[in-house]
């Protein structure tokens, strides 16, 4: 069977991180064998590194700085660890977590075997929450920045003010700016409490992947 | 280009640096002159992002010295203009600030609290509210907001120009780590739709000025009784004002109060939960929280005070705000206790396991 290379990439805040944790659990469940790694030195103050522990116990293999490791965080701590250079080479699925907009993306060619790599599906996390990604032409302009995007995800909330409404509305716009990019919707995502009303798959038959959430205890 | 940033409501989920970013377009500032520095660098990245579309322009300068000396230069020019900084950039600001302080500039900062002295950790604190209210060789003639949450960030924001070029102080938008990183919803709006005039700029040095018309704008006084006399009626004019700009927030306080727990910002989210968790419990427990640091609610703070048995000062530094509290209180009789965390964030937990520490003394 193929494995799963998955890297997530998106606007500033648009649930990178939670979604692709998510990811790696989702996979871990139907028994594979997960490494999740955390690439994130555009912004290192939130990032899934204060949640390294919880999500080995996960067994998750977790490739991140332990913030013991390291001193400081935001401009201090943006080096790359060694063993992230290596991430592609281990085996089974994998999931890369990326910092933010263009110059997030770039991270990936400094992975060995990451350049020209077609097993690595790079997906673009969308909340319409975002302002500027809250329009259909906001969404293309800003996915054809990034350049080599294989999928868009609909992750649009509002925090605790989400409702199934703001949720299908980002299905909605997501789907039109998907189809003047011809990039596919891989899913949607949605808190698990919303499991109930919302089913399998959203408005536009785009597969739910459910949330936990993991990231508000990362905040430092 | 486009017309308005925001039309309508907007519900939005965003960090508060981005608020604040695109609060600053909504109130129609013209330029930010800034010096990058954590942790308030996505105001200059979203700024930077949204200007260009709006006519709006940036300017990176050397050092935040430069910064705050060009935030000046561009208000004397007739444009509304910014700041934004942290810390050590706070520091080196005092001295623009108190040269516009001096000649009534009207300018906005936002200070992005992290924690110090000097240099120190890129995070979080409430360490500069001393410096904030009462930095420069002055008296301390500026006015201060202190938010508590994104929608504050954004009303507070669009507030402040408003405030600086009303009253014609240095008006600051005090923040702070947590606050720039965290992710919120709120409702972004177009303040002139809702109502809100928002004033206009004016030219008072160079081109553009009213032909005939001249402004003597000085720094500089040559006697001793010259800086007095324009020291005392900056205070007159300040303690008349004061009233106008005064804000506060009281959260359960209407009866007898064993504990009322004084806390500002951030960490008056920990407070308000705290009350609210305690009064399930039983206890007799409110919460007053000034929203300017400067003017302080004094009169506000003093009858309420006197309704509790015990205060209690929760802050993210050692007694910073707390000095301006016991100015604020003097002369009356009063027992306080303290939970002082300098550069460290206070949760709800930790005020409630204080406030039932001292009910059981």
């Amino acid at each position: 069977m193929k494995r799963v290379i998955e890297a997530y990439i998106g606007e500033y805040a648009s649930g990178k991180s939670e979604v692709a944790i998510n990811r790696a659990l989702q996979l871990k469940a139907l028994g594979h064998e997960v490494t999740l790694v955390d690439l994130d030195t555009v912004e290192p103050f939130y990032t899934l590194r204060p949640l390294k522990k919880r999500l080995e116990d996960e067994q998750l293999r977790v490739i991140a700085w332990d913030p013991k490791e390291i001193m400081g965080f935001g401009e201090t701590g943006v080096l790359m660890k060694p063993e992230m250079r290596w991430a592609l080479q281990h085996q089974g699925d994998i999931i890369l977590d990326i910092g933010y907009g263009v110059q997030g993306a770039k991270i990936l060619d400094t992975l060995e075997g990451g350049v020209g790599n077609n097993e690595i599906r790079l997906y673009c996390v969308i909340n319409i929450g975002r302002p500027m990604t809250s329009s259909v032409d906001d969404i293309t302009e800003y996915v054809k920045n990034i350049g080599g995007v294989d999928g868009l995800i609909n992750n649009s909330h509002l925090g605790e003010h989400t409702d199934i409404e703001f949720i299908q509305a980002g299905s909605d716009i997501i789907k039109e700016a998907s189809s003047i990019l011809n990039i596919p919707v891989i899913a949607t995502t949605a808190d698990e409490k919303f499991r109930p009303q919302l089913g399998t798959k959203d408005k536009n038959q785009f597969e739910v992947r459910y949330l936990q959430r993991w990231m508000p205890s990362a905040l430092w | 280009m486009a017309e308005k940033p925001i039309q309508g409501e907007k519900r939005v989920f965003m960090t508060g640096n981005e608020v604040i970013a695109w609060a600053t377009v909504a109130a129609q500032a013209d330029v930010m002159y800034g010096y990058p520095i954590t942790p308030q660098n996505e105001i200059m990245h979203y700024w930077t992002r949204l200007a260009p579309k709006y006519g709006k322009t940036f300017l990176q300068t050397e050092d935040e010295l430069s910064a705050g000396f060009t935030t000046i230069g561009g208000v004397l020019a007739g444009r509304k203009c910014f700041t934004a900084t942290a810390g050590p950039g706070n520091t080196l600001m005092q001295e623009p600030f108190s040269m516009a302080e001096m000649m009534r500039i009207p300018i906005v900062a936002i200070i992005q609290q992290r924690g110090g002295p000097s240099t120190a950790t890129v995070i979080y604190s409430q360490q500069e509210v001393t410096l904030t209210t009462f930095g420069g060789n002055g008296e301390g003639h500026r006015i201060v907001y202190s938010p508590s949450n994104h929608q504050e960030l954004f009303d507070y924001t669009i507030k402040s120009f408003n405030t600086a070029w009303k009253y014609r102080f240095p008006t600051f938008l005090l923040g702070d780590g947590y606050q720039a990183k965290m992710r919120e919803p709120l409702v972004m709006y177009d303040p002139e739709e809702r109502g809100i005039e928002l004033i206009k700029p004016e030219v008072s040095l160079g081109n553009g000025m009213e032909k005939g018309h001249y402004n003597h704008l000085r720094n500089t006084f040559n006697t001793e009784e010259e800086l007095y006399e324009i020291i005392m009626s900056m205070q007159e004019e300040y303690e008349r004002i004061a009233p106008e700009i005064i804000e506060y927030q009281e959260y359960n306080c209407d009866d007898d109060l064993d504990v009322l727990i004084i806390a500002h910002g951030v960490v008056s989210r920990a407070a308000q939960e705290a009350v609210s968790k305690l009064r399930d419990e039983g206890y007799k427990v409110g919460h007053f929280r000034p929203i300017t640091l400067r003017p302080f609610p004094e009169q506000e703070l003093r009858a309420t005070a006197q309704r509790a048995k015990k205060l209690l000062f929760v802050e993210s530094a050692y007694g910073q705000m707390a000095k301006l509290v016991k100015e604020a209180l003097f002369g009356l009789q009063l027992e306080a206790e303290t939970l002082y965390r300098p550069g460290v964030g206070i949760t709800s937990d930790e005020v409630i396991e204080k406030v039932k520490a001292i009910s059981q003394q």
